[in-house]
């Protein structure tokens, strides 16, 4: 039987730390220390992933298959520096969790509550 | 690349579970780099980022651990619950003294620049009258020429009557010379406190004369009784039987001078001295007021105390009669305050962090016994490859779990004891009331609890945690050395000595206590209600006084099951009432010179001593006829009578007394027996009795002999004292024999306290001797299957191991005798009517002592007398 496409909405939600990993990764593979960078650099320094949690959850990720460790690597790196990058099934949840987060953005906006607020 | 700070992480990576050496590579190489970055930011990243990083481990690592750890500890509960409940309590016991001498002696003042505040004391140091409170005359002069202070205040403190929504009740008045909220500089809560010029003209609290309009600051707490209403300030409330205008409140914690205060007034001693009696104003020979001074920014104690040294030194120049040989003395005001109980609290403290150190040091006998139990497991385990790394985590986990049940168990009980703390506590342990739960004693109380968890699990359950895998697995073998065993029989024996002082000390007041109570107080003190009465002084004057207590005296005598009832200044054992201290002599026979001797002066009613079934020695009591226009007589005690007339009967002898309007003459007609006043301890002093229509006293304290349970009388007596005039406040109604009670609280408080930690001290040793006999055992377990083997009976091997528990208590005894030896002077000035040696004490603690210890070794002396020798020299 062909693959059809699963749907991933069982996965979800995410735990904050495995989006923000995931997050880190969808612009291209990164060894872990450039991990704990981005995810720090992208949320102000509001979230901080640490070495033994994050290679926990790596591992976890690669269990999953939603990551993989890649081979592609800058030639001039550190050959003990472990890629990882994005699976195709790692990517869809990715998507469907962002597009889960956008219906409740999109939902919270249209609240009055909110919508007052906002005008305040 | 790796650089020196990363390796101590690296180390404590190998803890981490469940990672291949490529994943702990990967961790270690990020970790490092994370170090390096913060390192380049300062000192501040670097730390930060290093507790990160173990918190991070710590929650990487021992999820699962910590699961294990609280399964295990679920399944088999007893070490770690009686490990957690033995450092609980005494973590608790710690804490609960932390949180008193922290309330006491550590927390600031709460007034600016409080280390500049001192009291100052008048000192005769030829006399030995030291630190007596200064007299109003010397205290004008130093206000007015003295240039080492900012501000000098002085204060008197009056019981007065204050009118409430519901009846009447006492309270403390603070009256406050010119200068007092300078001195002790706070912001009112509401309002303000006095202008300067507000002090002149105003006389003291009790004082009937009417002047300017009354003034008065608020206690927090008091205006929190009268309803806490933001508006009561620029409104009045009515003490003594006139209104007061409130001008402010002041903050909770402004308790000057003790929390008791209940409201400050202003007060000019020029107006309470003058007049006729004082023609040269404000009196210097009676000393009693409380003076505190804020020095001068800038001017340290030594000098200011030099600068008044030198004012004192003129002072007395000038007046040689009152002040020669006086000086005065300036005494930090948080020395001041603690100075009674400093000590005190500090040996408190420090007995209880030995009990504390006990605590840990039983505790970390017993693990090494838990120890010892598992080292062949551990043998065995590390034998089929389990990692030293594992077994560590392991014990990590385990005193984890061990240190959070402690700090439960240790926050609940000083919850529980604290309050327990306050009201027990005797009431002149200073700031107490201050004392509750805070973020820093519940601080306390987790770190100490880690600290003794540290000391007492982790570190002896690590030692276990690596036995020698040959010898451990080999039967029998001691897995601990001579020096491990002998230093906790020293233990043990230091326990048993700590416990044999606590005992002995604990019988000893507990005997003192016990003569205390039978101690004869000279009046027969059961079934007598006392209640107190303090009229409107607008209202009664003179003969109407009289009349008064006359006619509420007979209302109170109608009803039922009074036998009799009278009336006086000053009730013994009671608190309440102004005491008189007046110089009196011999008629024809002033004594020359300054030194008069004195007499505490009382009003009584007649029918007084037979109320209080006080006898007469000789003479007659007051009566009736003892009236305004009668010839003036006094009563007087035996201690007057001994050393004034030689203890022969002054009957009919005529003494001089200088009291209220100038030396008189006054006629003996009785000698009564003496009382001990202020207690069973107090020993008695001279006493003057004026018949109360000769000196029409206002406020007095009614004392009603019953036939019944006295508290049966309370309500109906009251409300015959209120029949008779239903707007004169009658409150403070109680019976003599809890007054006396009252008296013996600081003793009470002394002997459970010492009772409690002996207790405690018990428990520790006893556990201790169980420990390490039990160690014991589990080491000569082969040599004890030899002897047996070889016809040694088990009641002799049990005799061999209960034995050696005797050794240990005997020398813990004798240790403790030392003890006992060197704290008994201390102890001769607590107690009461028994002797530091008494035998009887000494005996009894050895008989528990011993019996103790015998029920401790009773467990692993059967468990020696069990082996089988067949199975312990099988190897």
């Amino acid at each position: 039987m062909p693959d059809r496409p699963r749907s991933v909405d069982h996965l979800l939600p995410l735990k904050p730390k495995v989006l923000h990993v995931l997050l880190a990764l969808a612009d291209g593979p990164r060894h872990g220390y450039s991990i704990m960078q981005e995810v720090a650099a992208r949320t102000d320094g509001q979230v901080r992933v640490w070495p033994a949690a994050l290679y926990g959850t790596l591992r976890e990720l690669e269990d999953m298959d939603w990551i993989v460790e890649s081979d592609t690597r800058p030639s001039d790196d550190d050959e003990r520096r472990r890629y990882f990058a994005l699976t195709p099934l790692g990517k869809r949840v990715l998507g469907a969790e962002v597009r889960r987060l956008e219906a409740i953005v999109a939902h919270a906006r249209t609240s009055r509550a909110l919508r007052g607020e906002g005008r305040a | 690349m790796k650089t020196p700070g990363a390796r101590p992480y690296d180390r404590l990576l190998r803890l981490l579970p469940g990672r291949d050496p490529r994943e702990r590579q990967a961790i270690g190489d990020d970790a490092a780099r994370l170090l390096d970055g913060a390192r380049a930011r300062g000192r501040g990243a670097l730390v930060s980022t290093w507790l990160s990083l173990l918190w991070d481990l710590a929650i990487a690592g021992a999820g699962r651990d910590l699961a294990r750890a609280i399964r295990s500890m679920v399944r088999a509960p007893g070490f770690t619950l009686t490990v957690s409940l033995l450092l609980g309590l005494g973590v608790a016991a710690t804490t609960t003294l932390f949180a008193l001498v922290n309330a006491a002696l550590l927390a600031p003042l709460p007034y600016e620049a409080p280390e500049r505040l001192v009291m100052v004391w008048e000192s005769n140091v030829p006399r030995n009258r030291l630190r007596e409170g200064p007299s109003p005359g010397n205290l004008n002069d130093w206000v007015a020429s003295s240039d080492a202070f900012e501000a000098l205040t002085g204060w008197w403190t009056a019981q007065a009557t204050l009118r409430g929504l519901d009846g009447s009740t006492p309270v403390t008045g603070v009256q406050v010379t010119k200068g007092f909220f300078e001195v002790f500089r706070r912001a009112p809560l509401l309002g303000r406190t006095f202008a300067d010029d507000e002090y002149a003209g105003r006389p003291s609290i009790p004082s009937g004369r009417v002047g300017a309009e009354p003034i008065l600051v608020l206690s927090h707490r008091l205006w929190q009784s009268l309803g806490a209403d933001p508006a009561l300030v620029g409104g009045t409330v009515r003490v003594e039987g006139r209104d007061w205008r409130v001008l402010g409140v002041m903050p909770a914690d402004f308790a000057v001078p003790d929390a008791q205060a209940a409201f400050w007034t202003p007060w000019d001693m020029r107006e309470s001295y003058s007049g006729p009696r004082f023609p040269e104003g404000p009196p210097r020979e009676a000393r009693f007021l409380r003076v505190a001074g804020r020095v001068k920014p800038g001017l340290s104690r030594e000098a200011a105390t030099e600068r008044m040294e030198v004012l004192a030194a003129r002072v007395a120049a000038d007046h040689p009669r009152t002040n020669a040989e006086w000086s005065v003395e300036l005494v930090p005001l948080r020395e001041e305050l603690v100075r009674s109980s400093r000590t005190g609290l500090l040996l408190v403290f420090g007995a209880v962090s030995c009990l504390l150190l006990l605590v840990c040091a039983n505790v970390a006998s017993l693990s090494i016994v838990r120890g010892t139990a598992r080292a062949r497991e551990m043998a065995i385990r590390l034998a089929l490859g389990a990692g030293r790394p594992r077994v560590v985590r392991e014990r990590l986990a385990e005193a984890a779990v061990c240190a959070a049940l402690t700090a439960i168990v240790a926050i609940v009980f000083t919850a529980w004891s604290l309050g327990a703390a306050v009201a027990f506590a005797p009431a002149d342990i200073p700031r107490l009331d201050e004392v509750h739960m805070n973020a820093r004693v519940v601080a306390f109380a987790a770190a100490l609890a880690l600290l003794a968890t540290v000391m007492g699990v982790l570190l002896p359950g690590l030692r276990g945690s690596a036995p020698a895998i040959a010898p451990a697995l080999k039967d029998g073998a001691p897995a601990y050395g001579q020096h491990a065993s002998r230093m906790r029989r020293g233990l043990v024996i230091a326990e048993i000595a700590v416990t044999v002082v606590l005992l002995v000390g604990a019988g000893l007041l507990a005997r003192s206590f016990a003569s205390l109570q039978r101690v004869d107080p000279g009046f027969d003190a059961r079934n007598l209600l006392v209640m107190r009465i303090a009229p409107d002084v607008t209202r009664y004057r003179g003969a109407q006084v009289t009349d008064y207590y006359q006619r509420v005296l007979d209302s109170i005598r109608e009803l039922p099951g009074v036998a009799s009832s009278a009336a006086v200044t000053v009730l013994p054992m009671s608190t309440i009432g102004s005491d008189f201290y007046r110089p009196y002599w011999l008629q024809g026979a002033r004594p020359a010179g300054n030194t008069l001797p004195q007499a505490n002066v009382r009003m009584a009613t007649p029918g007084y001593f037979e109320t209080l079934g006080l006898p007469l020695v000789s003479g007659r009591e007051f009566s009736a006829g003892d009236t305004v226009e009668a010839p003036r007589v006094v009563i007087v005690n035996e201690s007057l009578a001994r050393s004034a007339w030689n203890g022969e009967d002054p009957v009919g002898r005529t003494l001089v007394l200088d009291y209220q309007g100038g030396p008189t003459e006054r006629l003996v007609v009785g000698v009564v027996r003496d009382a001990r006043y202020d207690g069973p301890r107090s020993a008695p002093s001279p006493e003057i009795f004026i018949p109360h229509a000769q000196n029409p006293y206002l406020v007095m304290n009614v004392v009603v002999r019953t036939t019944m349970d006295p508290d049966a009388l309370a309500r109906p007596a009251r409300a015959q004292a209120l029949k008779v005039d239903p707007d004169q406040p009658v409150h403070s109604v109680t019976t003599m024999e809890r007054l006396l009670d009252e008296t013996m609280q600081q003793d009470r408080f002394a002997m459970l306290f010492v009772a409690l930690f002996a207790v405690a001290g018990l428990v520790t040793a006893a556990t201790g001797v169980y420990a390490l006999l039990a160690f014991t055992v589990a080491q000569r377990r082969r040599e004890i299957a030899v002897r047996m083997a070889i016809g040694a009976s088990s009641r002799s091997v049990a005799r061999l191991i209960v034995g050696e528990s005797l050794v240990l208590a005997i020398a813990g005894c004798a240790v403790g005798a030392l003890g006992v030896a060197a704290v008994s002077g201390l102890a001769r000035s607590v107690l009461f009517g028994v002797a530091p040696q008494d035998p009887f004490t000494l005996g009894a603690t050895a008989a528990v002592l011993v019996a103790t210890v015998l029920v401790a070794s009773w467990l692993p002396a059967r468990r020696a007398a069990r082996v089988n020798p067949v199975s312990a020299l099988r190897v």
